[in-house]
């Protein structure tokens, strides 16, 4: 909301500067979002008036004129405007004048244009920020006394753009915001006089209210005769100032008292109304009303209008009807002051796209009380501005008013809240300050009556906030930081996956971030979810991102692709994500799961052979295979799969004590078509809990041998399908004495061995005993018995 | 002079120029060999010792066993040389071309921040808890003393499910799930992903981070707040930077307040990143609402607490001056590796 100092100076004396108000209202929660100055003339700008016009002898457009300032010789001023002729009465910005402009200040000296001296400048208004126009000098009333200052004609106002919280809609007038800061600044804040003519013409059936569990209160005046014109010049600043733009008087009228003390009001034209009265009740199913902004809306009971005897006159509380309002036509006027339920208008305004300064309020809640005020306010003031008399008595009909709040108030419970020393006199004397009601006042508390404007105002916590507030935040005092431990490390439950990922990030990949909202597409990228398996969203942004990622395959691929189109080409990515599913047979709802994706050049910064080397198929499981190392997960295997994320034939599944925690290999062509990219890519997914579940903290030492180990290799001519991890295990179950390790260094397969399907392959086996140097011959007769049941019983051809 | 005497100064020259030139320990064994070794040139010559006329006899001992001597030095030497590294073959090193680098992984931006606040928080006594992402009403809204009418429930801001669930729009429901399942005190702070229905732009995003912070114990108040979101400020910007507290409006806190820090570019004498105020603005904070604490059955009158929390997105784009958020979740390597 925009408030207007001038304006706001007319209930509350405002005796510091604009930077002092704004903080101060800024610290007592009334947030300042922006401060524009206008019409701040300079000091130094005094009225003239222009006594001869020559042309400049050196210039085509300048002119020389002598000006009289009301004092001493007359100026020769220099200027460029066309409407400096003699005999007008114009601003002068005398010599030493300083403007300060967004650019910064600019100081008027005694200079020379083209040659000739210039003792002063003429401004034109938006020189002198009372408005845009540059077309020409501002011409000034000509009956002015010369010399006067121009800044006594057109004192400056500031315009200061508030954020208001939605539990002070008694903020969202200047009278409620003259109340905080005559608090603030302690200085009494005072209404304008209201006077009213009495009358007490009765007015039978004016108002009726049907729907009061909506219409808490309907006041309805009559003024006949009014003169509806142009404002006058105060009213029209007024609504200026804060940015509204001025209609007629009588709507003026109106919309100032709302802006004023924040009671929406309505002016109907009574002539306009059928049978001259007004129904507020409920819409019937399909009853269609054309409100003043020229929407046509189509209502149902849950909508509160205002009615003639016949149709819908007004959106109650929201917008008045096209054809209702105040026109220049218009002579009698029906003035509304009412009280409507928050829920309803806001409600009725969502969903009809409809709203207002009027629903704003409503919808926060206005003040029962100042329903009536308002009522008179505005009667006041049309009479002041367009004159006519008041045609009826005051129609108040209401449900009663509500009760107000009373709150019983601990000192020692405030001060506990707010940990500050606030003694009870001051406690006391916030709440009268604020206007609130204090009883009851004993040395242990008092018993607070909040007013019907506080509708906020409800428990102790409440008065504390309002102590706190008013007593300054800044006055809280800095204390050292205390806490009990309230839990153990143990059940931090972020400190495991924070470890994962550290890990991750300690084998050099780069961590990732995606939404979690993704389209159906990169959703089913991940083929090993259907669309059943998603989770919807009802009100998605765009049904591109309609659906929650099942996992975080597909976000990987757009990012792997945006990289690639970005020659980004050398990718080592993962990422730590919630993923989301509807089949609880896949996985139940929520779950956290682990993406890493390798693609491109190995060692990019080195040259020749190194250079050409690209991440292949055992970079990633050795990714994993150290993942596993660094997280003490040590019962894992790898097993062939068929994936259709994946190229057959390369792919595994993990498998983690057991249990399936993913899989990873290179990524199925069709995948990736149509990428800028020659180089293969490698993808992982795994089940985080499935790895955290299998980290069970490192063992127990285990002591090593200082004696020295002794070497044997074999080799041998191998059929093509036995693995690896059969030969392993064949010398592993062997159980040979002293065997430390066995080390595969060579596989090697030619065009004749690949004929013959079979591959050569040589181990190294490494002896070593705990408590002595083996020796030669014990070494060889072990090494010579094992490479004769190699021979015998896995079919190998020693070499 | 004898021919022996000859033999031995011929050899010691020979050696000295060999043992300056070898680049390799072979080469020194192989010195070795030839001179010193079984069928070296040494054992020959005390062979040859026998056939000396007894005044000779004493010189050219004292010339062979000086020279065995000095070629045991020379080789010696020669090894320290090598050993020493001087002398390697090969190709010479040229210093300016690229190492082998090892691998270096980067942490994500969001990460960071969120991993740094956590480590403060830790320090202060709070352990971490989590809560689902897919949320209801009641952890979500109601019980956090939010108006039915509020309009964040509305769907134009908040993301539902067709079950009625919506998508967590704060980590204020992990406060009520913990509050539900521990008895006071509590300490805890709460990172995580919250969603709202904001079209993505510069400043916004369909999902984003907080941490959430929450302390209920008996005497807590609004200066145990101001303390550790003061201490907070110091840990992570420094001993000069300054907090503020400026009253706001929560539904589930009573005092509620906003913080601000000073600002970290210009420490409080106003600039662009501060919009000249000085003051940057953080987050929101509060006293929890006494119908908070009634809701999850902790009796008011007996504990109080505090909340806060803050967006990660928003100190990581202030710490590294990102200016559009939309940066986080592209994923640009050129992107992640300066972090």
């Amino acid at each position: 909301m925009d408030i207007s100092r001038n304006w706001l100076a007319q209930y509350v004396a405002i005796d510091c500067d604009i930077p002092t108000l704004c903080d101060k209202l800024t610290m007592a929660g009334i947030e300042v979002e922006a401060v524009e100055s206008a019409g701040t003339v300079p000091t130094g700008v005094v009225v003239g008036r222009i006594l001869e016009r020559r042309p400049h002898p050196d210039s085509d457009h300048m002119s020389v004129c002598r000006v009289d300032i009301g004092a001493g010789e007359p100026l020769q001023i220099v200027c460029g405007a066309p409407n400096c002729d003699a005999g007008c009465v114009v601003p002068v910005a005398t010599i030493g004048t300083v403007f300060h402009t967004p650019e910064g200040d600019f100081k008027i000296k005694k200079s020379k244009l083209r040659g000739v001296e210039s003792m002063g400048m003429m401004c034109s208004e938006k020189e002198l920020g009372l408005s845009d126009n540059h077309e020409g000098l501002m011409i000034l009333d000509s009956s002015l006394k010369l010399g006067t200052p121009v800044e006594s004609l057109f004192p400056g106002d500031t315009r200061i753009e508030i954020e208001v919280t939605p539990n002070r809609p008694d903020w969202l007038s200047m009278w409620g915001v003259a109340r905080d800061v005559s608090c603030l600044l302690d200085s009494p804040a005072k209404l304008p006089e209201i006077t009213v003519p009495e009358c007490h013409i009765p007015a039978p059936g004016l108002v009726t209210v049907e729907a009061p569990d909506l219409c808490r209160r309907y006041i309805g005046r009559v003024i006949r005769n009014v003169k509806v014109g142009p404002s006058p010049k105060w009213l029209r600043e007024r609504l200026e100032s804060i940015g509204l733009r001025s209609i007629n008087n009588v709507v003026d009228v109106t919309n100032f008292v709302l802006m004023e003390l924040g009671q929406p009001l309505h002016a109907f034209d009574l002539d306009k109304l059928e049978g001259g009265r007004v129904v507020a009740r409920r819409a019937r199913s399909g009853e269609r009303i054309t409100t003043l902004d020229g929407k046509t809306l189509s209502l149902e009971p849950r909508h509160l209008v205002i009615a003639d005897a016949v149709r819908p006159m007004a959106l109650a509380g929201v917008m008045g009807g096209e054809f209702s309002g105040v026109t220049d036509e218009t002579t009698d006027v029906l003035l509304e002051s009412a009280v409507f339920l928050p829920s309803n208008i806001r409600s009725t305004s969502r969903e009809l796209g409809s709203s207002s300064d009027s629903s704003y309020r409503y919808e926060r809640g206005v003040d029962y009380d100042m329903a009536s005020v308002a009522s008179d306010r505005a009667v006041q003031l049309i009479l002041e501005t367009a004159g006519g008399e008041l045609a009826s008595e005051k129609v108040d009909v209401n449900s009663g008013r509500p009760a107000e709040k009373v709150i019983p108030c601990r000192f020692d419970r405030i001060r506990a809240l707010i940990g500050t020393a606030v003694e009870n006199g001051r406690i006391v004397d916030i709440f009268r300050k604020l206007h609130l009601t204090v009883d009851d006042v004993t040395e242990k508390g008092c018993v607070v009556t909040a007013p019907l404007f506080r509708l906020d105002l409800e428990r102790e916590a409440d008065l504390a906030e309002e102590v706190a507030r008013i007593n300054g935040l800044d006055s809280v005092p800095a204390i050292p930081v205390t806490g009990k431990m309230c839990g153990s490390i143990r059940d931090d439950s972020y400190l495991r996956l924070q470890t994962l990922r550290d890990r991750v990030i300690s084998l050099g990949l780069y961590e990732c971030m995606h939404y979690s909202m993704v389209n159906i597409n990169s959703a089913l990228a991940d083929r090993r979810f259907v669309k059943e398996d998603l989770i919807e969203l009802s009100n998605p942004l765009s049904l591109e991102l309609a659906v929650l990622r099942p996992g975080l395959l597909g976000e990987m691929l757009g990012t792997l692709e945006r990289n690639i189109s970005r020659r980004n080409l050398n990718l080592r990515l993962f990422e730590i994500g919630k993923v989301f599913c509807r089949a609880p047979e896949k996985f139940p709802e929520e779950r956290y799961e682990l993406c890493i994706a390798l693609s491109g050049l190995r060692q990019p910064e080195r040259f020749s052979a190194e250079l050409k080397q690209e991440y292949d198929f055992y970079d990633l499981k050795g990714v994993l295979e150290s993942l596993f190392e660094l997280a003490n997960v040590k019962r894992y295997k790898f097993t062939p799969v068929e994936d259709a994320r994946f190229r057959r034939g390369r792919a595994a599944e993990v498998i983690i004590e057991g249990r399936k925690a993913g899989a990873f290999g290179e990524l199925a062509a069709d995948l990736s078509a149509g990428w800028r990219t020659t180089h293969p890519v490698f993808v992982a997914q795994l089940d985080v809990d499935v790895i955290l579940a299998a980290e069970h903290g490192c063992g127990y030492y285990v002591p090593f041998s200082l004696f020295p180990a002794t070497s044997r290799d074999v080799a041998f001519l191998a059929p093509e399908s036995l693995t690896h991890a059969e030969i392993v295990d064949f010398l592993r179950r062997a159980k040979l004495p002293d065997l430390e390790s066995v080390q595969l260094f060579d596989v090697f397969v030619d065009d004749k061995l690949r004929q013959e399907h079979r591959k050569s392959m040589a181990y190294q086996l490494t002896f070593r005993n705990v408590e002595r140097t083996l020796t030669d011959a014990e070494v060889n007769s072990r090494f010579e018995k094992l490479r004769a049941r190699l021979a015998a019983e896995l079919k190998v051809e020693l070499r | 002079m004898n021919t022996i005497i000859e033999k031995i100064n011929q050899a010691l020259a020979e050696v000295e120029a060999k043992a300056a030139a070898v680049v390799d320990a072979a080469a020194v064994e192989q010195i070795r060999i030839d001179y010193l070794g079984r069928n070296g040139l040494f054992p020959a010559l005390s062979k040859e010792m026998g056939g000396v006329t007894p005044e000779e006899r004493r010189e050219t001992g004292r010339a062979f066993n000086a020279g065995r001597s000095r070629i045991q030095e020379l080789i010696d030497a020669a090894l320290a040389r090598l050993a020493s590294g001087d002398g390697a073959k090969g190709e010479a090193i040229d210093l300016t071309l690229p190492g082998r680098r090892w691998k270096t992984g980067h942490k994500h931006p969001i990460t960071i921040l969120a991993d740094e606040c956590v480590a403060i928080f830790r320090r202060m006594g709070f352990i971490v808890a989590e809560g689902p992402e897919i949320e209801d009403i009641f952890h979500n809204f109601d019980a956090l003393n939010t108006p039915q009418d509020h309009p964040s429930r509305d769907p134009q801001d908040t993301f539902y499910f067709a079950d009625g669930r919506i998508l967590r729009t704060q980590t204020s429901p992990v406060q009520i799930r913990v509050m539900e399942s521990h008895e006071p005190p509590v300490r805890i702070v709460a990172p995580g992903r919250v969603f709202r229905r904001d079209t993505p732009d510069a400043t916004h995003g369909m999902n984003f981070h907080q941490i959430e912070g929450l302390y209920i114990d008996k005497g807590v108040s609004l200066a145990d707040l101001k303390s550790v979101l003061q201490a907070f400020a110091i840990e992570m910007y420094g001993p000069r930077v300054k907090i503020r507290l400026r009253p706001h409006f929560f539904p589930f806190t009573e005092p509620s307040v906003e913080y601000d820090f000073s600002c970290i570019m210009c420490g409080g004498k106003g600039c662009p990143v501060c919009k000249h105020s000085g003051w940057i603005e953080i987050a929101g904070a509060g006293m929890v609402d006494p119908a908070v604490l009634k809701n999850v059955g902790y009796d008011p009158e007996i504990w109080s607490g505090y909340a806060f929390g803050m967006g990660i997105e928003r100190l990581a784009m202030l710490r590294y001056r990102i200016p559009d958020l939309r940066l986080l979740y592209e994923n640009d390597v050129r992107f992640l590796e300066q972090f």
